[in-house]
Formats: C-alpha cells, sequence, structure tokens
C-alpha cells in the first residue's frame, strides 16, 4: 500500500548528505572511545590508567558519538526503507550491531571492571579482540550495503 | 605529462587496475579506511578534548600525548595507505572530482597545523602540564585539530556523492573498467 506521506527528509537532496556526515562523526567518536578502550585491555595507548579509568573517561564521549549515530541512522534508514530493508548487508549490520553493543555493555564491561591497574588476562583480551571484531564487522557491512 | 596523463597511467598500472576490477576490493579497502578513522579519529579527539580541558582532566596532558603517538602514527599511516588504493584506483575520475582536491587541501592545512602547533603544544606536553592554566595557544590548536578532521571525514563523505564525468574519461580507460 502506498501512503499518502511524504518523507520530510526527501524533499532536500542536501538532508541526506548532512545526515550522513553526522553519522560518520558519531561514528568516529563511539566506535573511536570504544577502541581506545579495548586497546588498553590488550596492552596498547593509555597504560598510565588502568582500563577501567580509561573507560570511564571515554563513557560520556562513546554515549555522545552513539547517540548521534543511533539518530541519524534511523533518520537514513527512513528515507527508503524498504531498500534497506531488504538489502542483506543491512541485515547483517543490524545485526551486528545489535550484538556489539550488547557485548560491550555486559561482558566487555565486565571484563573492563574486573581488570586490574595494569591489564587484564588473555580472556579479557580475547573479549576485547571479539569486541573490535565484532565493531568492524558492523563498519565493513556498512560500506558492503552501499555497493551491493 | 600533464597531471591528468599521471592520473591515467596511475589509475592503468596493474595494481590499480586490479582493485578497479574485484567488486569487493574496493569496498574491503574503504572499510578498512573507516576502521581506521575511528581508532586515529578517537585517538585525535581524545588528546584534542585533553587540552580542551574537558576529558582526563586528572591525567597530565604528556602522559595522554605520549602514550598514542605510535598508535596514532600507526593508525594514520593505514587510513593514508587505504586512502592512496582507493584514489589510485579511481585516479582519472577523482582528477574531476572536487570534493577530492577539498580534502587534498584540508590534509594540506593539516600539515600547516602540524608545523605551526607541534613545536609549542604537542611536542612540548610537559610544559602545558607545569602552566597555572592551559594555554590558550594550545585550546585553539585542540579546537582547529577538531574542526579539520571533522571537515576531512565530511567532505570523504563527499567524494561519494559527485558522478563520474563519463563524456570526459578517457576512452581506452572506460574499456578497461
Amino acid at each position: 500500500m502506498l501512503l499518502a506521506f511524504e518523507n520530510p527528509l526527501n524533499e532536500s537532496p542536501l538532508t541526506f548528505p548532512i545526515l550522513e556526515c553526522i553519522h560518520i562523526v558519531g561514528f568516529a567518536f563511539s566506535v573511536g572511545t570504544i577502541g581506545l578502550v579495548k586497546l588498553r585491555l590488550v596492552g596498547l595507548g593509555m597504560r598510565r590508567l588502568s582500563p577501567a579509568q580509561v573507560a570511564s573517561a571515554m563513557a560520556p564521549w562513546t554515549l555522545f558519538g552513539l547517540g548521534l549515530m543511533l539518530t541519524s541512522g534511523p533518520l537514513l534508514f527512513s528515507s527508503d526503507p524498504d531498500m534497506y530493508y531488504l538489502n542483506r548487508a543491512f541485515q547483517i549490520k543490524m545485526v551486528l550491531l545489535l550484538l556489539a553493543m550488547v557485548f560491550h555493555y555486559t561482558v566487555h564491561r565486565q571484563v573492563v571492571v574486573r581488570a586490574g591497574p595494569g591489564g587484564t588476562t588473555s580472556a579479557g583480551k580475547a573479549v576485547a579482540c571479539l569486541s573490535l571484531a565484532l565493531w568492524i564487522g558492523v563498519i565493513f557491512a556498512g560500506i558492503f550495503f552501499a555497493f551491493t | 605529462m600533464s597531471l591528468l596523463e599521471f592520473c591515467q597511467w596511475v589509475q592503468s598500472t596493474d595494481l590499480f587496475s586490479a582493485i578497479r576490477g574485484s567488486w569487493y576490493v574496493y569496498p574491503s579497502i574503504m572499510s578498512l579506511h573507516l576502521t581506521g578513522i575511528a581508532i586515529f579519529g578517537g585517538m585525535v579527539l581524545v588528546v584534542d578534548l585533553r587540552l580542551l580541558g574537558v576529558a582526563l582532566r586528572n591525567t597530565p596532558v604528556a602522559d595522554v600525548v605520549n602514550s598514542l603517538r605510535t598508535l596514532k602514527r600507526a593508525g594514520f599511516v593505514l587510513i593514508a595507505l587505504c586512502g592512496i588504493l582507493m584514489l589510485g584506483s579511481k585516479a582519472e575520475e577523482y582528477y574531476y572530482n572536487v570534493f577530492v582536491w577539498a580534502k587534498l587541501s584540508l590534509l594540506a592545512l593539516v600539515g600547516v597545523h602540524a608545523l605551526v602547533f607541534r613545536p609549542s603544544v604537542y611536542n612540548n606536553a610537559a610544559e602545558l602540564d607545569r602552566a597555572p592554566q592551559m594555554p590558550t595557544r594550545a585550546k585553539v590548536a585542540a579546537a582547529l585539530s577538531l574542526l579539520l578532521w571533522i571537515g576531512i571525514a565530511c567532505v570523504g563523505r563527499g567524494i561519494g556523492y559527485v558522478e563520474t564525468p563519463i563524456d570526459k574519461i578517457h576512452a581506452e580507460l572506460i574499456g578497461k573498467r
């Protein structure tokens, strides 16, 4: 059924690219600050601070980035929902994004909390790598759905 | 050899033709480019936010700058390498792309920024920690750096919006696409 409703987002050719820029900046803030915590867990980067200190310093900026990303994302989606919904790469992106966020705020957070000032165990490092891999998966799926 | 001819030559080399010829190599390089942007961008962000006094206030600037220096460089190399691979594979098309030129200009400004602020700010972190207040110069450096990198990310997205000027592209190269 066709709705007699025009998405205001589709009225200006500039809306979509501007939203995309916000999406990318939000992405750099969130995944970048998340990445710093994961790098710290595997022993790279800000080693003078404990993983928990890095995590708590980054947390507000991660949330700020996620906020930008999770508002611009659905707005971008609303410009052409059918196209996105039916795209396999987009479906994979959404699944990976959900997994990455849940994993980040559950298992990964526990590892950070339990890590000592020096660092974490091998299992903790594995969790950090898996978590990072999930976010990189989100990025790959996000790019590939523009190409498929 | 003009710049345009150089671009055509670069694009026609085996390496760059192979990148262009595969459907998944270019998007994979772009994904790595973005991964690098997140990691490198995150580090630029943290250093700049520390200089602006809104994050990690209890950690000395020197600790933040020095602990991230190597990773930042590694991230920049990854981004630049991926960028060059993408640029080279469609060099002729990008020669006509205004956003590519805007991005390269902003990157040149990043170089100027480094020349101007590196000696007194980024390589002078211990001195900044001794100062009773963060010097204005350091805050200006941080704000400009944030603006430049956000601008580069946005202009980079713009590159994909310019349609290929088919009429201007060298006929021989179109055959190889």
